[in-house]
C-alpha cells in the first residue's frame, strides 16, 4: 500500500490541477517506455515492456488443439496475468490473486472481443487449421515484475509487442481417408507465420483525480484517483472495449468526454508502439 | 540414453563434463523493491527481489532478538517447455522457498535488525535446470544490493553423476535423466557448506568427486558474483561523483 501524507496528496492534486506532476510531465504525457522482445525464447513469442518503473513481461505461447463444438471455425485465445511477488510484498501467497484476474478479465474484454470473438483484436478464425478439427489455442500469459502503476497499459502494449514478435509454425496437413478420423498434423521447424496484428488495439487509461484527469497514472496517483476509465483503442480509432473502475460516478458528459481524449492519446501511443515494434525487429534482425 | 558422447567426451549441448553453462547477473531490475538482482544460468532464468528490512506485518511472527527472514519461490505460467497453469504454493515450490530461506538465513546478520522483517522473492522466468542454484546466487546478488549485512556470500550449484562421469550444472535435459543431483551452497569465503542436497544414490567415494565439483563450480559462480558486486559498487561510485 502507499503510504502518503497530507501534504503529499495536496502535492499531488495540485500539480495535476496545475498541469505539471510530481515527475515534471503534463497530464496526457506518458513515461518512457521501452521495449524488447524475444525475452522467453521458449515461447513462440515474447515482450517486455518497461513504462517507468512498471514492468511487465508477456509470453505468447501455440498450442494445437480442437475447436469447440459450438465454434467450429474458430481458434481460442486465453489471457492470464499474474502477479509476481517480486512486483509487491502485498502479492505474496494469494495476495496477488484479486488484482490478476482483474487484469486479466479487462484485458480479454479489450482484446478478444464479444463471445462470438466478434470484434476481436486477434480474429479468431485465422486461428482455424481444419474447420472443427484442428486449430492453434493461443495463451497469452503476462506476469507483472515490477509495479509502479498504469499496469493495465503496460500489459496491452506488451501483448501488442510480443504478437508482433509471435511465429506461428507452419503447418502442413494430411487428412484421413474418412472425414472422421483427427488429420495428421506435421509443424514445419523452419518456417513461421507471422500474425497481422494491425487489428490488435492499445489500452489507455485515464485516471481521474481531482477535477481533471491524467494518462499513465503512477502508483501515487493511482492512490489518489477517484475512477479510472480503460479505454481500447484501435488504428482507426474505433473503440474495441471500455472499463470503468472506482466507486466516484461520472457525469455522462465527462465519460464522452473522455473517451475522445483518450482517441487521441491513443493515436500517439499506437504510433509510438509501432516505431518502437520496428526498431526492436531491426535491432533482432542485426543480431542475426 | 548416451549423456556424455564415449569417443569425443562432450555433453549434449557440447559442454565438456566439468563446463558450467554461460552465467550472467545483473543488479537492479525491479524498480521498487529495495534490492533486486537478475541471475542466469545458460537457459535458466530467474529474478529475485528483497523487501526489507522493514517493520514486521504479522506481529505474531516477530522475533525479539534477531529479524525475521522470509521468502516465497513462484514459477511464471510460461516458465517450462509445456505451458501450465500452476497454482501457488504447492508443495514443490513451498519446499523450494524453505530451502533458499535457511540458506540465505544462515549468511544474514539477523541480529543486527531484531523486530524486523526481511521477505525475499524470487520468481522463475525461464526453468531449464538448476533452478534451486539460480535461484540461491540470485537471492544472493538482491541481499547486497539492498545492503543486508551479511557474513560472506552464499553461492550455488548442482552436480550429477551420468554415464559415469561427474557432471558439472546439469541442465533440464540430464537433471531429468533420473541420476543423482548433488545441489551445493557454500560460504565462499569460509569455505563452508550450508546446503546440501541429493536424490538417488551414489558410491560414497564418488559423492566425494561429484560434491567437489559442485564446491568448485559454487566458487566460480562467487567469483563471478564478486566481479559483479564490485562492478556495481564502481557504478553506483561515479553516479555519485566520487
Amino acid at each position: 500500500m502507499v503510504g502518503l501524507s497530507l501534504g503529499e496528496k495536496q502535492f499531488i492534486h495540485g500539480g495535476i490541477a496545475e498541469d505539471l506532476r510530481t515527475d515534471g510531465r503534463k497530464r496526457l504525457h506518458y513515461r518512457p517506455i521501452s521495449i524488447e522482445t524475444g525475452v522467453i525464447p521458449q515461447a513462440n513469442g515474447s515482450a517486455r515492456v518497461r513504462l517507468g518503473a512498471t514492468d511487465v513481461i508477456v509470453s505468447i505461447k501455440a498450442e494445437l488443439g480442437k475447436p469447440s463444438s459450438l465454434q467450429p471455425d474458430k481458434g481460442k485465445v486465453a489471457i492470464f496475468v499474474d502477479c509476481s511477488s517480486t512486483a509487491a510484498p502485498m502479492f505474496e501467497g494469494r495476495g496477488g490473486e484479486e488484482l490478476s484476474s482483474e487484469l486479466s478479465v479487462a484485458l480479454q474484454r479489450c482484446l478478444l472481443g464479444g463471445k462470438s470473438g466478434a470484434g476481436a483484436g486477434i480474429d479468431p478464425s485465422s486461428l482455424v487449421i481444419v474447420e472443427g478439427k484442428v486449430c492453434w489455442d493461443l495463451y497469452i500469459d503476462g506476469l507483472v515484475v515490477s509495479s509502479d502503476g498504469n499496469l493495465l497499459d503496460a500489459l496491452g502494449a506488451a501483448i501488442k509487442v510480443a504478437l508482433s514478435n509471435t511465429g506461428i509454425p507452419k503447418v502442413t496437413v494430411i487428412l484421413g481417408p474418412s472425414p472422421n478420423d483427427q488429420p495428421d498434423v506435421d509443424l514445419s521447424d523452419e518456417e513461421f507465420l507471422q500474425f497481422d496484428t494491425t487489428g490488435v488495439p492499445v489500452i489507455v487509461t485515464l485516471t481521474k483525480v481531482g477535477r481533471h484527469y491524467i494518462a499513465d497514472a503512477t502508483l501515487e496517483e493511482e492512490s489518489q484517483m477517484s475512477s479510472a476509465m480503460s479505454v481500447s483503442l484501435n488504428r482507426h480509432g474505433h473503440i474495441c472495449g471500455l472499463t470503468k473502475r472506482g466507486g466516484a460516478g461520472l457525469d455522462p458528459s465527462v465519460v464522452l468526454d473522455m473517451i475522445s481524449v483518450a482517441q487521441h492519446v491513443g493515436e500517439q501511443l499506437m504510433s509510438m508502439l509501432d516505431s518502437e515494434i520496428a526498431a526492436a525487429e531491426a535491432a533482432a534482425a542485426q543480431e542475426q | 540414453m548416451e549423456y556424455v558422447d564415449s569417443l569425443t567426451g562432450f555433453r549434449l549441448d557440447g559442454r565438456r563434463p566439468n563446463d558450467m553453462r554461460q552465467i550472467r547477473g545483473e543488479i537492479g531490475v525491479v524498480a521498487k523493491a529495495d534490492g533486486s538482482a537478475l541471475f542466469e544460468m545458460g537457459n535458466t532464468k530467474v529474478i529475485a527481489a528483497v523487501y526489507g528490512p522493514r517493520e514486521v506485518q504479522n506481529k505474531g511472527q516477530q522475533i525479539n532478538n534477531q529479524a525475521l527472514v522470509r521468502c516465497e519461490y513462484s514459477m511464471a505460467n510460461f516458465s517450462t517447455g509445456d505451458r501450465t497453469r500452476r497454482p501457488k504454493g504447492d508443495r514443490r515450490s513451498t519446499e523450494i522457498s524453505l530451502v533458499i530461506r535457511q540458506t540465505m538465513e544462515a549468511c544474514i546478520l539477523v541480529h543486527l535488525m531484531p523486530r524486523s522483517q526481511i521477505d525475499i522473492f524470487v520468481q522463475v522466468l525461464q526453468a531449464d535446470g538448476g533452478t534451486r542454484s539460480a535461484c540461491i546466487n540470485a537471492a544472493t546478488l538482491a541481499l547486497a544490493d539492498a545492503g543486508i549485512p551479511m557474513r560472506d556470500l552464499v553461492t550455488s550449484c548442482s552436480a550429477g553423476y551420468l554415464s559415469s562421469t561427474p557432471l558439472l550444472d546439469l541442465n533440464y535435459v540430464e537433471d531429468s535423466a533420473g541420476g543423482p543431483d548433488v545441489t551445493v551452497g557454500i560460504l565462499a569465503k569460509t569455505d563452508k557448506v550450508t546446503l546440501l542436497q541429493m536424490d538417488s544414490k551414489l558410491p560414497i567415494d564418488i559423492f566425494e568427486n561429484v560434491m567437489q565439483l559442485a564446491i568448485e563450480g559454487c566458487k566460480a559462480i562467487a567469483q563471478y558474483i564478486r566481479e559483479v558486486l564490485l562492478e556495481n559498487t564502481k557504478l553506483l561510485e561515479s553516479r555519485k561523483g566520487l
